[in-house]
Formats: structure tokens, C-alpha cells, sequence
């Protein structure tokens, strides 16, 4: 039962910083789409 | 007529607050502790003496106006804007015990900037400041980031409606468990998680720096600590730059988007709901609030040919713009570079980026991006209902944890706050004009203030006039109490004076 709590909480910190990734990789990707055209 | 505040009323705020004055002489505990490891003798005594004042004051007054009476919301909201007033003067007494800073209001105005968490900072010296004083610059940022009253509510307050009262005056606008000081403990338990887990990350990249390790961890918990509760101070005077490390620019900003986030976020995601950081609001509204601002000012880099690779636009763009966003405040430029690099297109932008903000019931402070997404959902249900026939029944919803149907007051309370904040931000840029300060400079100061971001583009430094220190003190206090409850301190203050 705790080993099921800790596992759920890990995945919700996994979304979190899925979630902050996302953002890098949005920047990252008008970054380049940006500097190639300007 | 405005009715006289009574003796019995001034009672309850006085024991309550002592009550939080003794909470932060027992976090005073800590960097006492820091300066016993790290073997600093006068930093020890400047904690001592601070400590024994706040613990004096903190008796004294729950002993003079011990009751057991709650608190009504009145006496809750002044319990809440007195309390960040007497941590700041109480939290700034080591501060200027240390000789790091010029003046007592120096040290006062790092305190506000530290428990706002805001990050704009009047420190000579930083460099070679004490372990202690330096823990204790941070640890100010993670206490006022979780809110000074949570740890009241955490520890020290048992009635249940006045914590409640106290918990809804420090901008807290959602609770997360039912219990409110559950709520209070959970917020605690995720910065906890979050603390052991940031330090030892950034401890080994220091560690991989070159760093010895017992500085690598001092500096990680420090990061971590202004990054999480979007704080901005570095333990030196180059903030990240200092690092020269990718590695530790992209997990810097990964704490500062996790410090963003809202507690009851984070709650329900830890529960197993992990479907919500797809549909709800505020991240909906971050994402694309990010993407838009920092388009304007990878356009404006871009057109001035400050950073031309998409790498070091990446690591110098977008860090400022996700530090300015998210509250935090961390550069990895130096300020006057804003100025003199950067076009002033893509200063707006980063403006703007700092205006919104990230999320309620977050460590952020400015606009929020609940009250954007429902402005910006107001907006199209107007104009759906232009559009549609006018027969048509318009109801818009939008996800918050569970469907939300959009309602009037809703949207009411939404745009006042973002009007005040505006309000404030146009005040703070005034007062700076004032004083000779061109536009955008001005601007870019007074909304990094008032939003509690901490960037700076020269502006705040120990020279600066007395009367700019005083105002982005208020905007910072005001900003991140998000106004009722300085406005319930105002009424009481008129209602003393005119009251019968």
C-alpha cells in the first residue's frame, strides 16, 4: 500500500517535470525556427 | 458610520501575531545552527541577538494579550499584513548586524525583498558574506514563499476558522484538503519533497563544477530554496552566471517552473491525476503565455543581433524570460546588459512575461495565470455571443481540477485584481520617472517589484534614492499580498482615527 503511494506520487512529480520540459523544448524549438529566419 | 475597532479586537491581533513572531524567532534556530557548523562567531551573535528580540517581543505579546478567542476575517487579514511588516524589521536585524549593508532600510528592504520573494537585492559585498547570513537570505525566501502564516498554521495555531481567516489573507485563494491547516502541511510536505530532492541535484552538478562538495550542497539548498519559492537570490553576486553550466541553467529552470505551479496542482497530481497537467487552466494559459512572450523577445534578440545561435538564445533568452515569468528572478545576464543590449521590443516582452506571472496558490506573485485564462474565457464568450444567434444560450466553462462554469463574479474579481496589479505596476514606474529615471527602465523595476520577480536592469542598488527603496518595498509587500488584506489594514487604521 505505501510502496503504491510513493509510486503514484513519483509519477506525479514525473508529470511535473514532463511538464517543464515541454516548455524547454517549445523554446528550444522557436529558437531555431526563429534564428534560422531573422 | 465606521465603528471604532475594539480593545478586545486589537487583543486578538496582538496575540496572534505574537504568536507568528515566536514562529520566526524558531526559524532564526537554523542559520544559528549553520554558523555553529561552518565555525562563524560573529554571524552567531548577530543570530542570537536577533533571536532573543523576536523571542522577547513574541512572548511579550501573546502574554500580554493572551486570549482564546478566534479570529474574525477583519482581525485575520491585519494579522496577515502586520506580520510580513514586523518579520521584515525583525528578519532585517542580522541583516544589518553584519555590516554587508549601508543601512538599517538596506537591510529592511532585503528582508521584504526576501520574504516577498522577490530577489531584487542591497547587499556590498555579497561575495564575501558569512555562511549564515547568506542561509538566512534564503531561508527567508522559503519561508515567505510557503507564506509566514503557513508556518503559524502549520505549527503553532490550533483553532480552525481563524487559521482559515489567516490562510485566505496571504493570497492564498484555493484550499487544497478541506482542512485548512492540512492544506497548510501539505504545501510544506511538497516543498520538503521537493528541498531534499533539489539539493541533492544540484549538490552533485556543483559537485561536477569543481565545487567541494559541503560548498556544492551549501549552494544547491540555497538555489534550490530561491528557485523553488521563486525567489531570485543567489549566494553570489553573479546569481547563475556564476555557474557557467548548462546543466544547471536547464534544472534551475525546471524548480522555477515547479515553484510556478499551483499546490492544488501539484496535490492532485500527486494523488494519481496526472491527466490535469494536460487539461487544466493555469497550465494551458503558462504554456502558451511562455510561447507568446518569449516569441516577442527572441524576435527582439534576434533583430538586434545580440544572441544569433539558437543555443545561446536558448540559454540567455529564454532563461531570462522563464525566470521573469515564473517570478523567480535568476540572471544570466548581468542587469545592465538589459539596457544596453537588449531592443527594446524584447525588454516588453520580458515586462509583459513578469506581469502575468504563474499560477495561484502558487510561490509566484503578479496577474496569475487563473485570472488570465478566465479573462481570456470571458473574452470568448462575448464574442460568442455576438456571433451566435440571439436566441442562443453562451455558457462557457473552463477545467480547474473539475469543470468550472464561468460566472460573472468570477470574471469581476479577476479583472480587479489584474487592474490593481496594473495599477501598481504604473505607480511604481511613475515614482521612478519621478526621480529621473527613463521610461522603460522604470517600468521594468516597478513591475519586477511589485510582481515579486527580482530582475533588475540597474536601477535598484544601495545608491538609489530612499523614496524608490520605500516604494518597491510597498509594491512587493502589496504585490504579494494580493491587496485585501492591506486594504482591510488601511480601513482599520481609518476606522481608529475616525471611528465612533
Amino acid at each position: 500500500m505505501r510502496l503504491k503511494v510513493i509510486t503514484t506520487s513519483l509519477l506525479g512529480i514525473a508529470a511535473e517535470i514532463g511538464y517543464a520540459l515541454t516548455l524547454i523544448l517549445a523554446a528550444f524549438f522557436i529558437c531555431i525556427l526563429l534564428s534560422g529566419k531573422i | 458610520m465606521i465603528i471604532r475597532p475594539r480593545g478586545e479586537d486589537i487583543k486578538i491581533i496582538g496575540y496572534y501575531l505574537g504568536k507568528i513572531i515566536l514562529g520566526l524567532a524558531f526559524i532564526m534556530v537554523v542559520p544559528i545552527g549553520v554558523s555553529l557548523i561552518f565555525g562563524e562567531t560573529n554571524p552567531l551573535f548577530d543570530f542570537l541577538i536577533a533571536f532573543e528580540i523576536s523571542l522577547a517581543f513574541g512572548i511579550i505579546l501573546t502574554w500580554i494579550c493572551k486570549t482564546e478567542k478566534d479570529l474574525s476575517w477583519m482581525q485575520g487579514m491585519i494579522v496577515v499584513s502586520l506580520s510580513w511588516i514586523v518579520a521584515t524589521l525583525l528578519g532585517a536585524l542580522p541583516f544589518y548586524l553584519s555590516g554587508h549593508w549601508q543601512s538599517y532600510l538596506d537591510a529592511c528592504f532585503d528582508a521584504m525583498s526576501g520574504f516577498a520573494t522577490t530577489g531584487l537585492a542591497l547587499v556590498q559585498d555579497l561575495d564575501h558574506l558569512s555562511y549564515a547570513h547568506n542561509f538566512w537570505r534564503h531561508l527567508i525566501m522559503f519561508v515567505g514563499g510557503q507564506g509566514i502564516v503557513i508556518v503559524a498554521l502549520s505549527f503553532l495555531v490550533k483553532g480552525f476558522s481563524g487559521a482559515f481567516k489567516m490562510y485566505m489573507g496571504e493570497a492564498r485563494d484555493e484550499r487544497i484538503m478541506p482542512n485548512v491547516i492540512h492544506s497548510s502541511r501539505f504545501i510544506w510536505l511538497v516543498s520538503i519533497v521537493y528541498l531534499l530532492l533539489g539539493t541533492v541535484v544540484l549538490g552533485l552538478t556543483g559537485m561536477m563544477l569543481g565545487m567541494k562538495p559541503l560548498n556544492a550542497f551549501f549552494h544547491g539548498a540555497c538555489i534550490f530554496m530561491a528557485a523553488f519559492d521563486t525567489g531570485g537570490f543567489a549566494p553570489q553576486s553573479q546569481n547563475i552566471l556564476y555557474y557557467h553550466s548548462f546543466a544547471f541553467e536547464i534544472i534551475t529552470i525546471i524548480i522555477m517552473v515547479l515553484g510556478a505551479l499551483n499546490f492544488k496542482l501539484h496535490y492532485h497530481l500527486w494523488m494519481g491525476n496526472r491527466k490535469e497537467v494536460l487539461r487544466n487552466i493555469e497550465t494551458k494559459a503558462l504554456f502558451f503565455s511562455v510561447v507568446v512572450t518569449f516569441s516577442v523577445v527572441a524576435v527582439g534578440l534576434l533583430q538586434a543581433g545580440v544572441y544569433p545561435g539558437a543555443m545561446t538564445l536558448l540559454r540567455k533568452g529564454f532563461y531570462q524570460l522563464i525566470s521573469g515569468h515564473t517570478g523567480t528572478g535568476f540572471q544570466t545576464v548581468y542587469a545592465m546588459q538589459f539596457k544596453n543590449d537588449w531592443s527594446q521590443l524584447s525588454t516588453v516582452g520580458l515586462i509583459c512575461a513578469m506581469g502575468l506571472g504563474g499560477a495561484v496558490c502558487s510561490t509566484t506573485g503578479a496577474i496569475k495565470m487563473l485570472r488570465v485564462g478566465i479573462v481570456w474565457k470571458a473574452l470568448l464568450e462575448d464574442v460568442k455571443r455576438i456571433i451566435l444567434p440571439e436566441r442562443a444560450v453562451v455558457v462557457q466553462k473552463f477545467h480547474h481540477v473539475k469543470e468550472v462554469f464561468l460566472e460573472d463574479k468570477q470574471v469581476r474579481s479577476a479583472l480587479l485584481v489584474t487592474l490593481i496589479y496594473l495599477g501598481l505596476y504604473c505607480f511604481g514606474a511613475l515614482v521612478g520617472m519621478f526621480l529621473g529615471y527613463p521610461f522603460l527602465d522604470s517600468l521594468f523595476e516597478s513591475t519586477s517589484a511589485a510582481a515579486n520577480v527580482g530582475l533588475s536592469c540597474g536601477i535598484t542598488n544601495s545608491a538609489m534614492p530612499g523614496v524608490l527603496k520605500v516604494t518597491y518595498m510597498l509594491q512587493m509587500w502589496a504585490g504579494r499580498l494580493e491587496f485585501m488584506s492591506i486594504f482591510t489594514l488601511i480601513g482599520f487604521f481609518v476606522a481608529l482615527c475616525k471611528g465612533k
